[in-house]
Order: structure tokens, then C-alpha cells, then sequence
């Protein structure tokens, strides 16, 4: 006997999958590169303290309804930042979903996601404010197999310039119609089944490779239809430039007579989830003096409902980062999610930042000949 | 028995009151939910539910929870960063867990006189990212220097990768603010590397587990920053080979920052987070490296390589730069969590035995391990002969869980045979303290007792481990 505890018997709710939960092994790595314990320096905030939560609850220790497993599950921005340096190779991301199944479940949603999760379920009214909002016009049906532009949701309406500049950017990409949302949204508040049937849904109308301009929806789908059904656009279009004359001339993007500094904020999903840095700084570099964000791997804030849900909590996230991005005096920010687009614009803008907000894609269309 | 976690009996509505009004209402937490995160630490299977988590930001709110702990009798475990190995933190006899990551001010760096002053809470890898700054290293180097906190540190005088030229935390501990379980304030050492006024409770306190008085501020001795470092790898075809090869490094004169060694089972699993191309084929992987000057690492490096190369090195690479090199040793530095990849549950163990007998101790790990049929993976510090043999196993599996625990208790055994310790770096906790008495013998153990009631008369501080 080394003095080990007495073995307890532990019942299984079965809410979390086993193997995921057993594989923490609670060295504390993720701590220091997690945004909300970063700010609270509190257990509680961080991924293993939140896996220590879970543990509870699957072990019917802790009811579902208890405060802290509900605030603590809700204060997570799902940014995924623990994986990539968990050596043990905890998936936190699908554990949060699973959490998340449980504690935003039916009435215990909250509305502002409710409303959201339904709303970007209805289609026909997502195509027809994409064309109010002037995004790029779909093609008709899926003709077959090739690299197909996926609009998204809110990408659509809110920054209709991401598909018109991917059109530039790749004249007669096919844009197939009748597309809706991947389902993302749905995934990471709670609605993990509805989220997987919406990306199924979207393999199917979109039935060749999908190509998204969104960081978030390309992991999720890449989760859900697997890696080589997805593209996302940076990495796409690092390979087919790269391929014999398909690069097409790009002019440095200047402001006032000199080339723009730009900075990168990363897609924390695209990051974390699918590994992709390199591509988009490579792009940046093609149009514009780059400038590295010390921050550019750390979370905006806007993290799917996070900014709408939690503002305030949003706004602490995301402040240091303005104070980066005021000190580097920067002409744009470039993003390659549209939930970081908005809550970079929106934050900028509060505070007068004389920093643009663009998409990967914008940016490269203003170096594109005229 | 320790281990038996104590009935949530719940602290009186009138300790309750006063902690709040010590450090405020959002710095007591006592529901099932708040105070779940601080019943573990990161040893496997130790757990017990505090009654109360207490977040305090100045040594004055410390000062006033511990005296009342000790006028109520109410049991208080000081914690960090969370990252013990031995149950250290976990509150078994429930009580208040005190938790001091909140306490993150460095006051001080200084160039002139080469020292740094922090606060407990702020991180190992904080402190010397702060030294570093400005052109100073601090020399500790524990593996989870990223989550560690320098209070926690010096509670436990965390050793690392530097230990062979650079010592453990205590050389490196000047001076200590320490409150004590009644509730005084005293300063321990203080800014001067010659100062013997008095016993050397710097060094006492150091180590002492969060027993005897707990720690509020930290000034620690700083080295001027080497101009470089490089680190090597070499691969064996068992981790013995790579054991007499650290022995000959030593003997041949040469003292390098870091030896380290992996087994196979440990170069795959870090292999496979890390992704470094290391030869998964090898027995044994030795990390051997060096800081100083351009010439003198260089120098060092060849030296080592050719130690390896005569005790039968199969292959050796040295690291192009030193970010190679800091990828080197950060993949060494996980370790353990990714040896959870072979299985969930990863017991390891710290035994530490003189360097000549590495090599005899590693072969003993390995005839264990057969004996009782578990699947033991070693990583350590082959410098100082501290090995982390790890056992891996299904958490469920109850058979393998007591053959696991056999095979601990003949390494114990065996690492004491061979003039070794019981633990090298992780401490004691609540997880070895059955096999103290064995390593420092009765009369010790019973001046511990004294030494701890002298501090801790009411025996509040971290009950049940060390001293009680």
C-alpha cells in the first residue's frame, strides 16, 4: 500500500463522454493560456477547475441546476485555447458542448441564444436578407463535386463584402443556393444534436468540398463531415495560388502613400480546433507590412452568443487587446470569423480606434488589380 | 488512516461571518459547487471537500483568517497553483482551504543586488519571465513552472531541470513574509546571501509543505542571464545505458544544466503531443544540455556527446537553436500528462537515489514492474538521480490499481536500500506520509512533532501531514 485512498464507487450519469472526462489528469497546463482565468486567477474559471465540475455532475455529485456548474459553463468563452497545449490531449471543446447540452437544455437556454439557434434556421430568410444586404448572389443547385462557397448565417447579412470579395478573389466559384446555417451556433449553446443535423444538412447542399470564410464553421463542420470535406478560405487559397500561375497579382493596399500596417486576429477555432496560423498571415504578408499581435492567438471576446449573452464579460476579454492594437497603431485588423468581426468593429468603434476592421478576404480584394 | 475525507460538518455561522468580514462576501466560498474546483489538487484519486475556500489578497487578511483558525480550531490548507503531486493541498480534514493565487504582485526586480521580491501567487514561469527582462535568470525550473506559484514552490522546494549545476528552490530562497497559524507576521532571512543571525527558518520553512506558517511574500537570489544555451538528445537502447552515461558525464568533469532521460513508452506519448520527430525506436532518449558562454556550452555539449557515443549512444542531435532547444525541454517538461495518454489513471512516484546507482535503480524499476504485471513508464531527472517511474492503468480496473500499489511499495523499499529518498521534489503530502517514518526514523519523526506544535499550536495548518 502506497496510501492510496479507499476506492469509492462512482455512478456514471452518462451526460459527458467517459473517455474525454477520464483523460484530464488535472495537471493545470491550460491554465495559464485561458482567457477567464487569466482575469480571476479563480480555480473555478479555468478549464481543469470546469472539468473538475463536470466530473461532479456526471457523477451525480452536483445537480445540473447547481449556480456555479451553470455559471461556470456559461462564463467559458469555448475558445479552445487549452487543447493545443494539453499534452494529454483533452478535446475541452467537445466536452463543452456536451456541458453546455446540459445546462442551456429546453427552458434552461438562455433566450438570446434560444432566439438566435431558431432564427438562423429559417433559410429562405436568410437568402433573402443576404440579397437586401448585397452578398455575393448564389449560383443555383450544387452542379457537383468541386470547391463550393458556403455564405453562412450572419456572415451573410452582416458583412455581405466577405462573399463579394471571395468572388473577386476566385472568379466563377460555384455558390450554391438553398444553403442555410452549418449548425455551429447551435453546437456551442447547447443544441449539440441540432447542430450536427444542420452540418449533415449542409454536406448535402453543398455536396462537394465546402469552402467557408468563417474560422468557427469550418471546425465545426470538419467536427461533424470530417477534414477533407472543408476548406477554409486562407488555407485554400495558400494551395491553389500556390499552384503554377493561378496567383493573380497583388498590388500592396496603401494608405496614405505608404503600405497599410495590418495585424492578424486569429479565428480562435481555426486555431485551436484546426491548426491553421500560418495561411492567413502568409496572405497578409502578399498585400501589406504584417504586424503580430502579441495577442493575436488570445480570444476577442465575441466567441459565438459569448458577447451578446455576457458584454461585460466580453468587454474585459477583449480590452488588453484594444490597448495592443492602439499601441501598434494599426490601419487594419484582419479576422477570418465573422463573430470577430463584429465584436471587433463594435469594440473599436467605442472606442473611436482609428484601426478598420477587415476580413482576410476584403483585404486581399483591395490588392487585387483593379 | 489520512486519507478518509472528513464529513462535510460546515464551519460555524459565526467563523463564516468573520471570514466575510475579513476579506469580503465574494471571497468565501462555501457551496458544493464553489468549492468543488479546490477539493483536489493534481494527484490522482485524493480528494476531500473543503467547508469553506478563502481568497485572500493581503498578508493582513492571512494574518486575521489564521488567527481566528486558530482560536476556533478550524483546519486551514494553503494552496497555489494546484499542481501537487502528493496530495499536499487536499483538504482532508476539511476545514478552509486558503488560496493565495490572488496575490500576484512582483515588487521587486533588481539588477544591482540581483534579487526579486514577489508575492506567493505569482507564477514560477512570472517570476522569471520578470528576471529575464532584464537581463536575469532564475534558476529554478520546475515542470510546471507555467502553473506553479512561487509560494507553492518554496512550500515545497520544487527541484525541475536545472537542479545538477543550479540546486532546487532553496538555494535560491533569501528571505520569506511568513504568517504563522496564530496569526503573527514575521520576516524570515531577508535581502542577503550571508545573514546567520539566528536558525535558519528560511530553510525550515522551505519544504515545509504548508504546515508550520504560510508564506506572504518571497525575495529570491536572481543570476546574471547565461549568454547562451544548447540543448542534445541521445538515444539508447535502455534507460540503464543512458544512466551510465549520465554517471560518465559527471565523472568526466563536466556539471551541465540538464540531464534528463525518457524511456520508450515516455518518447512515444511525448511524441506523440509534441510532434519533435524523436526516435520512437530508442530505448531511452538522454536530454543533455548546457548555458554559459558561446564556447564553454559548445564545448560542454561536444564533451557530452562524446560520454554518450562511448557508452553505446546510438544516435545523437544537437538542437540548431536555442527555440529547438527550449522545444526540447518543453516536451520533456510534459511529460507525465501525456503519459495519460496510455491509459487514464497515472500514478508516478518521485523516488531519488545517489547518481552512480542509477543505473541499478532504473534495472530494479524494470524487474518491479514485471514482478507485479503493471505497465511502468520512467522519465526523471537522470542528474540527480530523481526517476519518475510511472505506472499507468484503468481507473476502474481495481486488480491493477493493488498491483500498481505493490509495485510502488517495493520501489520505496528498494530506493532505500540504495541510500535514496522517498521523494526527491514532490514532497510527501498525504499520499507518502506512511512511508516517513521509514526513510527519516522515530526520533525525527518526533522532532518534527515538536517543531510543528512549537509553530502551530493549535495544529490547524494543513492537518494530518507533515509534523502532525
Amino acid at each position: 500500500m502506497t496510501g492510496l485512498p479507499e476506492p469509492a464507487a462512482e455512478v456514471s450519469l452518462g451526460l459527458f463522454d467517459h473517455d474525454q472526462l477520464a483523460a484530464c489528469i488535472s495537471c493545470g497546463f491550460c491554465l495559464p493560456v485561458c482567457p477567464t482565468y487569466a482575469l480571476t486567477r479563480d480555480e473555478r474559471s479555468s478549464p481543469r477547475g470546469r472539468i473538475t465540475l463536470m466530473r461532479a455532475v456526471e457523477s451525480g455529485r452536483l445537480p445540473v441546476d447547481d449556480p456555479t456548474v451553470r455559471e461556470q459553463s456559461s462564463y467559458c468563452l469555448g475558445c479552445r485555447a487549452c487543447e493545443p497545449v494539453c499534452p494529454a490531449g483533452v478535446e475541452y471543446g467537445a466536452l463543452l458542448e456536451q456541458w453546455r447540452d446540459v445546462t442551456w437544455s429546453g427552458a434552461r437556454t438562455p433566450p438570446v441564444a434560444a432566439g438566435l439557434r431558431l432564427g438562423v434556421r429559417m433559410t429562405p430568410a436568410l437568402a433573402a436578407a443576404g440579397k437586401v444586404r448585397g452578398a455575393a448572389r448564389t449560383t443555383g443547385r450544387a452542379s457537383g463535386k468541386g470547391v463550393q462557397l458556403m455564405l453562412g448565417c450572419v456572415e451573410r447579412s452582416l458583412f455581405p463584402g466577405v462573399s463579394r470579395a471571395v468572388t473577386r478573389l476566385l472568379p466563377g466559384i460555384e455558390i450554391p443556393s438553398g444553403q442555410g446555417c452549418c449548425g455551429a451556433l447551435h453546437a456551442h449553446s447547447g443544441g449539440s444534436g441540432e447542430g450536427h443535423r444542420l452540418a449533415k444538412s449542409m454536406g448535402e447542399a453543398l455536396p462537394g468540398t465546402i469552402l467557408t470564410t468563417a474560422g468557427g464553421c469550418a471546425a465545426h463542420l470538419v467536427n461533424v463531415l470530417g477534414r477533407e470535406r472543408v476548406r477554409e478560405l486562407s488555407e485554400y487559397l495558400v494551395d491553389v495560388w500556390a499552384s503554377d500561375d493561378a496567383a493573380p497579382e497583388l498590388a500592396p493596399v496603401m494608405v496614405g502613400g505608404r503600405r497599410a500596417r495590418v495585424a492578424l486576429q486569429d479565428s480562435c477555432h481555426l486555431r485551436n480546433g484546426l491548426g491553421v496560423t500560418a495561411q492567413p498571415r502568409d496572405l497578409i504578408v502578399r498585400a501589406a507590412d504584417y504586424v503580430e499581435l502579441p495577442s493575436a492567438g488570445t480570444c476577442c471576446g465575441g466567441a459565438g452568443t459569448y458577447a451578446l449573452l455576457r458584454p461585460r464579460d466580453a468587454a474585459a476579454v477583449v480590452a488588453p487587446k484594444l490597448d495592443e492594437i492602439a499601441e501598434l497603431d494599426l490601419d487594419y485588423l484582419v479576422v477570418v470569423n465573422p463573430v470577430c468581426q463584429r465584436q471587433l468593429v463594435t469594440t473599436l468603434r467605442r472606442r473611436k480606434s482609428r484601426t478598420k476592421v477587415l476580413h482576410l478576404a476584403e483585404l486581399l480584394a483591395l490588392a487585387l488589380p483593379p | 488512516m489520512t486519507t478518509s475525507p472528513a464529513p462535510a460538518a460546515g464551519l460555524a455561522p459565526a467563523i463564516l461571518a468573520e471570514l466575510r468580514a475579513i476579506v469580503g462576501d465574494t471571497r468565501v466560498l462555501t457551496s458544493d459547487g464553489d468549492v468543488e474546483p479546490f477539493s483536489r489538487d493534481a494527484t490522482p484519486l485524493f480528494r476531500a471537500r473543503p467547508d469553506a475556500v478563502v481568497l485572500p489578497s493581503t498578508t493582513a487578511q492571512v494574518s486575521a483568517v489564521l488567527a481566528l483558525a486558530t482560536r476556533t480550531g478550524t483546519p486551514v490548507v494553503p494552496r497555489g497553483g494546484g499542481s501537487n503531486l502528493a496530495a499536499a493541498t487536499v483538504p482532508e480534514r476539511g476545514g478552509i482551504v486558503l488560496v493565495l493565487t490572488r496575490m500576484t504582485a512582483v515588487k521587486e526586480v533588481s539588477a544591482d543586488e540581483l534579487l526579486a521580491v514577489v508575492e506567493p501567487g505569482v507564477t514560477t514561469a512570472e517570476l522569471a519571465c520578470a528576471a529575464a527582462a532584464i537581463g536575469l535568470l532564475y534558476p529554478p525550473d520546475p515542470g510546471s513552472k507555467t502553473v506553479s506559484t512561487v509560494g507553492g514552490n518554496v512550500a515545497t522546494c520544487a527541484g525541475g531541470l536545472r537542479g545538477l549545476k543550479y540546486g532546487v528552490t532553496r538555494n535560491y530562497v533569501l528571505g520569506l513574509e511568513v504568517v504563522l497559524p496564530t496569526g503573527e507576521v514575521i520576516r524570515t532571512g531577508g535581502r542577503l546571501w550571508k545573514d546567520v543571525a539566528g536558525y535558519d527558518l528560511t530553510r525550515l520553512l522551505t519544504g515545509s509543505e504548508g504546515t508550520l506558517g504560510v508564506i506572504t511574500e518571497v525575495t529570491v537570489g536572481l543570476l546574471p542571464m547565461p549568454e547562451t544555451s544548447n540543448t542534445g538528445v541521445a538515444y539508447f537502447d535502455s534507460l540503464a545505458d543512458a544512466g551510465r552515461a549520465v554517471t560518465a558525464i559527471i565523472a568526466g568533469g563536466t556539471l551541465p544544466a540538464t540531464l534528463e532521460f525518457l524511456d520508450r513508452a515516455c518518447i512515444g506519448a511525448v511524441e506523440d503531443f509534441a510532434h519533435l520527430g524523436l526516435d520512437r525506436d530508442a530505448g531511452a532518449l538522454l536530454l543533455f544540455g548546457d548555458d554559459g558562454a558561446l564556447r564553454t556550452v559548445a564545448e560542454s555539449l561536444d564533451r557530452m556527446a562524446e560520454a554518450c557515443t562511448a557508452h553505446g549512444a546510438r544516435g545523437i542531435e544537437l538542437a540548431r537553436d536555442v527555440a529547438g532547444s527550449e522545444h526540447l525541454l518543453a516536451a520533456r517538461r510534459c511529460s507525465l500528462p501525456a503519459l495519460s495518454r496510455l491509459a487514464p489513471m497515472t500514478l508516478l512516484e518521485d523516488v531519488t537515489v545517489p547518481r552512480p546507482r542509477i543505473a541499478e535503480m532504473v534495472d530494479s524499476i524494470e524487474e518491479i514492474a514485471r514482478r507485479h504485471d503493471v505497465v511502468c513508464a520512467t522519465f526523471g531527472h537522470a542528474g540527480d538521480g530523481n526517476l519518475h517511474p510511472t505506472i499507468v492503468f484503468d481507473a476502474g480496473d481495481l486488480e491493477a490499481r493493488a498491483r500498481a500499489e505493490a509495485a510502488f511499495d517495493d520501489i520505496f523499499g528498494r530506493a532505500l536500500d540504495l541510500d535514496g529518498t522517498i521523494t526527491g521534489e514532490h514532497g510527501v503530502g498525504a499520499a507518502k506520509l506512511r512511508w516517513l517514518g521509514r526513510r527519516l526514523g522515530e526520533d525525527q519523526l518526533a522532532l518534527m512533532r515538536r517543531i510543528k506544535t512549537a509553530f502551530d499550536p493549535a495544529g490547524i495548518l494543513n492537518p494530518g501531514k507533515l509534523g502532525s
